[in-house]
């Protein structure tokens, strides 16, 4: 159902973004990441799906230069990151995070949370930063929260203030790591529908979640991930309705059901 | 009582200008002494938290020798052992209690700062590596305000403690506000009126000092401590 309407808008670009060959990880004897091969194409929604502890963090923290590689390659944008020599704050700069646990700026304002890097790193003007942070905030629904300190929003909020944060250097590509997974569950729908219209307006995305509605209705593609492989991959859609693997069966069964974000809206979060 | 009966109110008076004149030194010694152990506590304590090499151990060493010694030991080590060593340099006293006191101060502030980056929560300079910032950046403008903030309470401790340790520098004979104190009891022998002198002031200074200190600590502070 959904995932035919962001398929549509997916269709005429397909270039690649983001390519992952033989990526191999290890912390220490830990093998985080086994030989992981993907391929996310432009304006896709990417979902990874998995157990905890199955490296999914791991995969987007390579992805962002985060953590190096021990053996592989992975290209963003026809360039291959992992070699030598490569400027890891330009490229990260292309690539946005979303954390789990938020990671605000706890002494800046919600505004100056999502300035911060334009101005610092983009060199913006204030004037024009503060501009756009306006807009990025109101598109997440939190304009009047400008003001706000991190500890003066709810999780909800926080979070969609992150997601402004990383808007604001004009990503190529989005990266969210269980970004609900840390919110009372009346929270999660708020940043759900912001990351649906975000996905909506064209924003390739890797979204590691466990919302397997959000996964069904937004995403184009969805692998399930476990002990660093991944082990099955597809539309979300077929994955999650008659997943190939036992892995994947066991995984699901015992992965939970969510409200439909049809219900959900993103009203009331801003002035609570 | 008889102490009470033979205050005799009218020395302080003719004393005042020589009190003031010392209590200058003392403001001066004070100023230079908390000035340079934020600079060197901050430098420090940045060598120290991110284990820049050479600096950090020779810091480390630094803070051993002046946390584990008396500061009087230190003092003396400057104005006598060091001419001695360096053979012709002879200090003057007033840069001695000067070098003493941002050496003092500044060990003790490099453990504050150190301790201060050091609790920044790694997360936050994650999240503004992912958003493009160098790592000198990233220190500037994370690592620096947040942690600079955690260590604001206890490297106020240790400017009060430098401003109070100015009193020492009377052993080296610098005209600080202790030491026109108790030249005036070795010369006419009014000791009370003179300890009630430096008790007044250094408790009213301090208190002072402390007031706005905090006063600036609850500004800086991180919003959600304030
Ligand atoms: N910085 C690290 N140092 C050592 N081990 C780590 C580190 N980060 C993750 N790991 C290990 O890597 C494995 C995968 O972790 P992670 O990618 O966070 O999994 P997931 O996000 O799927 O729960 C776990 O066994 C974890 O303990
Ligand atoms: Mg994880």
């Amino acid at each position: 159902m959904g995932s035919e309407g962001s398929a549509a808008v997916a269709q005429p670009a397909t270039t690649e973004v983001v390519r992952l060959e033989d990526v191999h990880k290890r912390f220490g004897d830990n093998h985080v990441l086994d030989g992981v091969d993907l391929t996310v194409d432009s304006q896709q929604v990417f979902v990874v799906i998995g157990p905890s502890g199955s490296g999914k963090s791991t995969l987007l923290r390579c992805i962002n230069l985060l953590e190096p590689i021990q053996q592989g390659r992975i290209f963003f944008e026809g360039e291959e990151i992992t070699r030598k020599g490569a400027n890891a704050s330009a490229i990260r700069q292309r690539i946005g995070i979303v954390f789990q646990q938020f990671n605000l700026f706890p002494h800046l304002k919600a505004i100056d949370n999502v300035t911060l890097a334009a101005r610092r790193v983009k060199k913006m003007p204030r004037g024009k930063a503060n501009e756009r942070a306006r807009e990025l905030l109101g598109k997440v629904g939190l304009e009047e929260k400008a003001a706000s300190f991190p500890h003066q929003l709810s999780g909800g909020q926080q979070q969609r203030v992150a997601i402004a944060r990383a808007l604001m250097m004009e990503p190529q590509l989005m990266l969210f790591d269980e970004v609900t997974s840390a919110l009372d569950p009346e929270l999660v729908g708020e940043v759900l529908v912001v990351m649906r219209d975000l996905a909506q307006s064209g924003m390739t995305m890797v979204v590691v979640t466990h919302e397997m509605q959000f996964a069904r209705e937004v995403g184009d593609r969805l692998v399930f991930m476990d002990e660093g492989r991944i082990v099955e991959e597809g539309k979300p859609a077929d994955v999650l309705s008659n997943p190939r693997e036992e892995r994947t069966r066991q995984f699901l069964r015992r992965s939970l059901q969510l409200a439909p974000l049809e219900d959900l809206s993103i009203e009331e979060g801003g002035n609570e | 009582m008889s102490v009470l009966a033979s205050f005799d109110w009218s020395y302080i008076w003719e004393r005042r200008e020589v009190l003031a004149e010392g209590l200058k030194v003392t403001f001066e010694l004070a100023a230079i002494g908390i000035a340079g152990a934020f600079v060197v506590g901050l430098l420090l304590g940045a060598a120290r938290a991110y284990r820049i090499p050479v600096i950090s151990q020779l810091a480390g060493i630094y803070v051993e020798l002046i946390r584990n010694t008396p500061i009087l030991v230190q003092i003396f080590l400057i104005a006598y052992g060091l001419p001695k060593a360096t053979k012709s340099l002879q200090f003057e006293f007033f840069t001695v209690a000067c070098v003493a006191l941002v050496l003092w101060g500044g060990a003790f502030n490099t453990e504050n700062f150190r301790a201060g980056f050091e609790a920044v929560p790694k997360r936050y300079n994650e999240a503004a590596l992912a958003l493009g910032f160098g790592r000198i950046r990233t220190f500037l403008n994370i690592s620096l305000p947040i942690g600079g903030r955690i260590a604001l309470p206890s490297s106020i401790n240790t400017y009060i403690s430098v401003f109070k340790n100015t009193a020492l520098m009377t052993a080296i004979s610098v005209e600080e506000l202790t030491n026109v104190a108790k030249q005036s009891i070795d010369l006419d022998f009014r000791t009370w009126e003179m300890i009630a002198v430096l008790a007044v002031t250094y408790l009213t200074l301090v208190w002072t000092l402390s007031a706005l200190i905090r006063l600036l600590e609850r500004r800086l502070a991180l919003p959600e401590e304030r």
